[in-house]
């Protein structure tokens, strides 16, 4: 075995290196269940002044690993040196059997889900032409945004599901249906984030949106 | 040649000779002929594990020349296989070993025609003690789970060890580095072995290499007795740990003997506790560790001091 003080932070702490913030804490504990001052080990094995200076070697591995940023620091410097494999850092460790987060849970049975298909659905498609058409219009009407809707292929229900604007809303916006729209401040919410799924300047949209109802009140 | 263990560990009543006496009683039981020594020199009382109430012959026959051969003190046990050298016909003075005798017994030991040895040696850490630890295969370290048990351990540990560097640097005659060290540690600056293989180091890397080598070699076992429920249970594989951490040298755990009241009746009794109690959590332990040391063996052309060449 390596000499204690020559031990990189990975093997003081006897986890692997691409170890989870979970272990390395479990460890840190472990180590300190051995050095520290109310152990039954370390005073018969080490003087104060060796035992503090193992306990500021692990103290500053813990502070090390524990943080994202100079963990990969420290990392690099590792590989740098040739101390580990990058392979090896990589290489995600099997998942353990943990409770599964609950907004993991895949309800599409496997598939992907409904939002990623749609954003994947927008993504694919070279609507350009017509959402800068749009975009260079000064009033914006519910009919342009129907419109490009349409042209890209996406059903009022699927950007319900992926923005959660409920359908009420979407068919007033679209149709330009004054009355049931909602106060200015949701409506430039929900614009936004119609305007932002398409990949449209937002603050346009809204600006173009508004004007058109403006003038569509004022001419009633 | 026999396989010997040394049981050995700084602290009186850790249950040195118990273990002795059970692990005896194990071994012989599988089928290895066995046989204990007890080296427990003034204080000897391995015999009463076993039932004896008084050996006639010993260890003092054979270190008097009454008996040539060491092996004709093996006295039987009423357990086949198992076989005693008690030294409890030795005088009272028999603790101040001299180098002679204690190089006597030694080779004897080495000779003794067993397939195991059990050497139970006293408490403490005179060179006599250290001396047959390290002249046995594999040394076996007792301890209690009590501050002072370990702290006694850990110094009897560390006792060996330096004992077992300065054989070394004088078997490579490293005499001008010894020389130097004896007067360091006589004023206080050498406080741990390791200091003296650093230093070593540091003056000479080859030798350095060679003595870390060396110390390498030593294989050490520890038992954790009298083990109770209420403690950490890793605290056994913490110290195996630490010691294999901070030593050069190999360290092996094999487990808690688990406390039991009646290993006091089975003393009084003078009846080998695993014999009477087959069926407690702590036979199962005694034998557990048993088949871990049985497991392993180590190189048995090896002893730890290599007493033949230093």
């Amino acid at each position: 075995m390596e000499r204690f003080e020559n031990l990189n932070f990975y093997e003081l702490l006897e986890i692997p290196v691409n170890a989870s913030p979970f272990e390395i804490r479990q460890a840190y504990r472990n180590a300190l269940s051995i050095y520290e001052e109310d152990s039954m080990i370390s005073d018969s094995f080490f003087t104060d002044e060796e035992r503090n200076a193992i306990l500021r070697r692990i103290e500053d591995a813990f502070s090390t690993l524990i943080d994202k940023s100079q963990r990969g620091g420290y990392n690099k410097e590792l590989t740098d040196a040739g101390v580990i494999d990058v392979a090896l850092l990589e290489k995600g460790k099997p998942k353990s059997k943990g409770p599964i987060p609950l907004f993991s849970l895949k309800k599409t049975g496997g598939q992907k889900s409904l939002f990623a298909r749609v954003k994947n659905r927008i993504g694919r498609k070279d609507f350009t032409e017509v959402s800068r058409e749009i975009l260079s219009k000064n009033l914006i009407s519910g009919k342009d945004l129907e419109r490009l809707r349409k042209h890209v292929g996406i059903a009022v229900d699927e950007i319900f599901e992926v923005t959660r604007i409920s359908l009420k809303v979407l068919t007033a916006i679209e149709s330009d249906d004054v009355k049931s729209l909602p106060q200015a401040f949701y409506l430039k919410n929900f614009l936004k984030a119609y305007a932002e799924l398409f990949k449209l300047d937002s603050g346009k949209v809204i600006e173009g949106y508004l004007e058109n109802i403006a003038t569509l009140k004022n001419s009633k | 040649m026999a396989q010997i263990y040394a049981i050995g560990g700084g602290k009186g009543g850790s249950g040195k000779s118990f273990l002795t006496a059970n692990f005896g009683t194990l071994f012989a039981r599988q089928g290895h002929n066995t046989v204990l020594v007890d080296l427990d020199l003034g204080g000897s009382n391995l015999h009463s594990f076993l039932g004896f109430r008084q050996v006639k012959k010993g260890l003092n026959s054979y270190l008097n020349k009454s008996v040539s051969d060491l092996s004709a003190v093996a006295v039987p046990t009423e357990i086949p296989n198992l076989h005693l050298i008690s030294s409890v016909d030795c005088s009272l003075e028999i603790g101040n070993l001299f180098y002679a005798q204690k190089m006597k017994i030694i080779n004897a030991i080495h000779r003794l025609p067993f397939d195991i040895v059990f050497i139970d040696l006293g408490a403490g850490s005179t060179y006599n003690v250290l001396d047959f630890f390290l002249s046995a295969h594999e040394g076996i370290f007792v301890f209690t789970p009590e501050p002072t048990s370990i702290q006694n351990t850990v110094q009897f540990i560390k006792a060996i060890y330096l004992r077992r560097v300065k054989q070394i640097l004088k078997h490579y005659a490293f005499s001008n580095v010894v020389n130097e060290l004896a007067g360091e540690s006589e004023a206080g600056l050498v406080k741990s072995p390791l200091d003296i293989v650093d230093r070593v180091m540091a003056k000479d890397p080859d030798r350095g290499k060679l003595l870390e080598k060396e110390l390498r070699k030593l294989a050490f076992k520890l038992v954790l007795n009298q083990y109770r429920k209420h403690i950490d249970e890793t605290l056994g594989n913490k110290i195996e740990k630490v010691c294999n951490r901070h030593f050069y040298a190999g360290f092996q755990f094999l487990g808690n003997i688990t406390y039991d009241e009646r290993v006091h009746n089975s003393v009084l009794a003078k009846t080998i506790f695993a014999n009477k109690y087959p069926y407690t959590p702590t036979s199962t332990d005694l034998k557990q560790a048993a088949e871990m040391m049985l497991k392993k063996p180590g190189k048995a052309s090896s002893a730890i001091g290599k007493y033949g060449e230093v």
